[in-house]
């Protein structure tokens, strides 16, 4: 074999292993790549080569800034009239399956479908998964014999059936019945992504209550309701109450875009309003912020009042009354104390850095700075008069 | 040698009677030092024999006397009192009161010369075990005499006496007890009533409102607590003042009565003092000493609890008992069955206990002095109300359907038994009240010891640890109290052993416990209510020796039914006592202290049952 033969064979098997790599680690299609990779010198297969044909070749789609656009693309492309959304969506998958009834390059398909979901807004929608995995040939991928058993059988395919499944995953989308049917119509129940649909049923089902604080799916759509959440998020004291200082719609505003008041959401909780009271207006309170809270895909910014802790030989210790109690002594007369086997006063957890006093969201924009100022600082004490 | 010794002892059980009588007659002599009371040295793991071996006796024209009251009461009471009228309406009629106002039991402690019975706490005792036949006269009577006029006759100036007691005990006016408020029930540093000196100097203005105030309607004269301006020698402070105030002094009104579970013919309500001018004389006590005005009120009056449930429950056993022995179920009458022994067994055992510890305690109280007996008073009361409640339970569970319908007077007596839990001091802050007095009197006597500890002196340490080897490889105790010489009767010697037991090892854990926690016991309730329940127990289990032992040597009727209820009250307690005693350990697998702090701290996070419902489903 003469070295352009050997070269030829390496690069066809560099090629085809290239394929299978490709799609494990790459995840590019295989079609994108062929307009750069170089011909050999006897090569048969016809090469669309724009310089050297003869036919005028039909006009090339619009090219993206950097990457090549994939073949099905125009089926994702609407007019900017049209809404992206869901029945698009599905309009375009169905148009797909009627191209051609081979279904060639569905994987290839599937893959941009994915990429396009989250323009859709469906990567959280199980049905349109469904719809994905339907794609496939049924029947064909499953293994009939044991070698095929033994080798992963259809490698890409299971491949892009893992890869849906995946992306099901990453957006906490639980698979059904339905989506086991269709894996076991199309893979086999041995393959891979039936084993990693059986994974996720599992530990999907045992994570489902695993936070103590869950946030709730649909997030309220009113900004002052989305930072009461969030409030109470951050103070889950039951007994702390909750205050909404809005601004009254200006007369100037004329139905335009943003028909929200600016507002204030605060919270504070009793014994926070108690130690308020009890604090020293010589010593200063900070007003930090904004902090971000993010809940599932939208921040909150919030600011807190705090102060700093005051030195152990400042504090002023609570007076006991000496007949506190009509019917047991609530101090014992005794002079020493626990025990140092006994002391389990320390608590990592619990240790304290200063005193939080109340925490407050805003709406951007800021109201003006002087107002702004004085209604957080007239706040505190106006919970106190409030509610006291 | 040996037949002089019998000789000996023979003549000396035949003088035991004699003797007895002897110091009874003699009692009001006693020249000796005022003896520690009993209760706060079983914290030092002693017993203080003298206290109560034997067991109190009255002579037998104090018996004559008090029999000649009994009578007429006990034969009003069963003729002419509706009680299941009274329940229903929500209040005494005025003849049931007129004809309770002439039989004097308005002023059954009232010294005589103020026109009372004046009657010592023994007697007392005996008189209200028939008194609560109906729960709502013997609550009335109780909030009149036992709290209402109380503090006049423990704190009260002569002329405060002279002009008060008389129309009190003749049962002209009413009186009532004032402390607690809506924001305020043990705390008594956070009463808002306020009391302020006038500018002439005469009078005082209150103002304030009181709440759950028995008798609240009915009263004329009240005694009521607020705060006033003290100036102590260095500061201002408020402190909690006594005061006896009248209806006629003006601006005193009362809300209408509560509608209560229990006990409904009982007048409870709110009072409000609106500038009631009060005049400085009917300040009772000091100016600033209100709170043990408080407490010495409340101390003295718990005691006859127990005797005023045993009187219901013996009621209640009689009534049982006849329908157990009647109704035949299976063609076999109720009372072959065992269950239902059982049940007849333990009413009968709790009223034995509760009888003996609260002639105990009244015998105790009756020495001369002023004996501290307050921790005594509240184990009779936790161990009668919570006995009461269960006896009437199952008493009630005897009888079935029957005891659930309204017919029957079990319903009601059940009903009037749950306040006993929660008037005079709730159960739970009576056995604070139990172990922290207990503990802080072992504590103060065991502070060198514990320092000593604390600082690593050699010997003691030595001594400590030799004696906890000696206790662990299970040592006999021998307090003195069987054998020979001992205080009880043999036939309950082997019980006597068990409590000499318990007695000697609750002491060692009580040193233990003084080490680990120091001060800061006060804040471990679960551990102090352990220690209190071992202390309830204990002097049970002392009350009972002590009368079986008199019964025996005196020759009662039925002494060895009254064996048989000791041995086993004993028996029970004991291994009780051993099981709290092993949860005080530190590292014990059954104390679940931490567990149970955990869960509640969980659930009074969410303040909610936070468990999945167990038809939940992930998926």
């Amino acid at each position: 074999m003469s070295w352009a033969q050997g070269i030829l064979l390496a690069r066809s098997l560099s090629r085809g292993w290239r394929g299978i790599c490709g799609t494990i680690l790459m995840r590019a299609p295989f079609s994108q790549v062929p307009s750069q990779a170089p011909r050999g010198l006897h090569c048969s297969t016809a090469t669309h080569n724009s310089d050297s044909s003869l036919v005028p070749s039909p006009p090339e789609p619009l090219r993206g800034p950097t990457k090549a656009l994939s073949p099905h693309e125009e089926l994702f492309r609407q007019s900017p009239d049209v809404a992206r959304d869901k029945a698009t969506f599905v309009r375009a998958v169905q148009n797909f399956g009627q191209h051609n009834v081979h279904k060639r390059g569905h994987v290839d398909f599937i893959y941009l479908a994915l990429r396009k979901m989250r323009e859709y807004g469906v990567e959280q929608d199980l049905a349109v998964y469904n719809l994905l995995l339907d794609i496939f040939p049924k029947e064909v991928f499953r293994p009939r014999n044991i070698f095929q058993r033994i080798f992963i059988h259809y490698p890409r395919q299971q491949e892009c059936g893992v890869a849906v499944l995946e992306q099901m995953e990453n957006h906490g989308v639980m698979p059904n019945k339905e989506t086991e049917f269709l894996l076991i119509q199309i893979f086999g129940r041995k393959s891979h992504p039936m084993l990693k649909f059986v994974r996720m049923r599992l530990w999907f089902s045992r994570f489902k209550n695993v936070n103590p604080f869950p946030v709730p799916r649909d997030l309220p759509q009113d900004p002052v309701d989305l930072a009461r959440l969030g409030l109470r998020h951050i103070e889950p004291d039951l007994s702390a109450r909750v205050t909404v200082y809005q601004m009254p719609p200006s007369k100037d505003s004329t139905g335009t875009a943003d028909p929200t008041e600016q507002y204030i959401v605060g919270i504070q909780s009793p014994d926070q309003q108690a130690a308020l009271a009890r604090h020293n207006p010589a010593r200063p309170i900070f007003v930090e912020g904004p902090f971000s809270l993010w809940l599932h895909n939208k921040c909150v910014y919030y600011h807190i009042l705090r102060a700093e802790l005051v030195p152990p030989e400042e504090r002023e210790v609570g007076e006991i009354p000496e007949e506190w109690n009509l019917y047991y002594p609530m101090q014992l007369d005794l002079d020493y104390g626990r025990s140092g086997w006994d002391d389990y006063e320390f608590d990592i957890n619990e240790a304290s850095t200063g005193e939080l006093q109340a925490s407050s969201g805003l709406e951007e924009p800021f109201p003006p700075p002087l107002n702004g100022q004085e209604e957080e600082e007239d706040d505190p004490q106006r919970h106190q008069q409030g509610q006291s | 040698m040996n037949c002089c010794g019998l000789f000996l002892r023979t003549a000396a059980v035949r003088a035991w009677p004699a003797l007895v009588a002897f110091t009874v007659s003699r009692r009001s002599l006693r020249t000796s030092l005022q003896t520690r009371a009993f209760a706060k040295e079983l914290f030092l793991g002693k017993i203080e024999k003298k206290e109560v071996f034997p067991f109190p006796e009255v002579s037998q024209d104090e018996l004559n006397e008090i029999n000649q009251f009994v009578g007429p009461v006990e034969k009003f009471f069963t003729e002419e009192v509706d009680s299941r009228k009274i329940d229903q309406e929500g209040k005494i009629p005025k003849e049931t009161l007129e004809k309770l106002k002439s039989l004097g039991l308005f002023g059954m402690q009232v010294p005589e010369e103020y026109g009372g019975l004046g009657l010592s706490n023994t007697m007392y005792a005996r008189l209200r075990e028939i008194v609560s036949v109906d729960g709502s006269i013997a609550m009335t009577l109780e909030a009149h005499q036992a709290i209402g006029l109380k503090g006049i006759i423990l704190a009260g100036s002569e002329e405060q006496k002279a002009r008060y007691l008389p129309k009190l005990a003749s049962g002209e006016h009413i009186a009532a007890f004032c402390l607690t408020e809506p924001a305020s029930g043990s705390d008594a540093a956070s009463i808002q009533t306020r009391a302020s000196l006038s500018e002439d100097k005469k009078h005082y203005i209150l103002s304030g409102s009181k709440v759950w105030i028995t008798n609240g309607g009915l009263a004329n004269i009240f005694t009521v607590f607020a705060k006033t301006n003290v100036d102590s020698d260095s500061s201002v402070k408020d402190k909690i003042t006594a005061f006896i105030v009248e209806r006629d002094f003006g601006g005193v009104t009362n809300g209408k009565p509560e509608d209560k579970l229990g006990i409904r013919g009982s007048n409870i309500c709110e009072v409000h003092f609106e500038n009631t001018k009060v005049p400085v004389e009917n300040v009772l006590g000091e100016v600033g000493g209100g709170l043990k005005v408080a407490m010495n009120i409340l101390n003295s009056g718990r005691f006859s609890m127990g005797s005023s449930v045993a009187g219901m429950l013996k009621k209640l056993i009689e009534m049982t008992a006849e329908y157990a022995c009647t109704r035949k179920q299976f063609n076999r009458n109720l009372s072959e069955f065992g269950l239902i022994q059982e049940k007849f067994a333990l009413m009968a055992q709790k009223t034995y206990v509760m009888e003996s510890m609260a002639y105990l305690t009244a015998g105790m109280l009756d020495q001369p002095g002023f004996p501290d007996c307050s921790i005594e008073t509240a184990m009779v009361k936790v161990f009668s109300s919570e006995a009461a409640w269960q006896c009437v339970s199952e008493a009630l569970q005897i009888l079935g359907g029957s005891g659930y319908v309204r017919d029957y007077p079990y319903e009601r007596m059940l009903r009037d038994a749950r306040i006993l839990l929660i008037f005079e001091g709730t159960n739970e802050i009576l056995r604070m009240h139990i172990a922290l007095t207990g503990l802080q009197h072992a504590g103060r006597i065991l502070t060198a010891r514990i320092n000593e500890l604390k600082q690593g002196n050699v010997t003691t340490v030595l001594d400590t640890v030799g004696r906890r080897l000696r206790d662990s490889l299970g040592r006999t105790v021998d307090l003195g109290l069987t054998g020979n010489l001992g205080a009880v009767h043999p036939s309950v010697a082997d019980s006597a052993r068990k409590l000499e037991e318990n007695v000697y090892y609750f002491g060692r854990t009580v040193e233990t416990l003084l080490l680990r926690f120091g001060k800061t016991i006060v804040e471990e309730q679960m551990v102090l209510k352990r220690v209190a329940n071992i202390l309830i127990n204990l002097y049970g289990m002392t009350a009972v020796l002590s009368r079986a032992s008199r019964s025996m040597r005196a020759g009662l009727r039925n002494h060895d039914h009254e064996v048989l209820l000791a041995n086993i009250f004993c028996t029970e307690a004991y291994s009780q006592n051993l099981f709290t005693l092993s949860q005080l350990d530190k590292y014990s697998p059954d104390n679940l202290d931490e567990q149970i702090k955990k869960v509640s701290q969980q659930i009074l996070e969410r303040r909610a049952y936070i468990c999945a419902h167990p038809l939940d489903r992930t998926s």
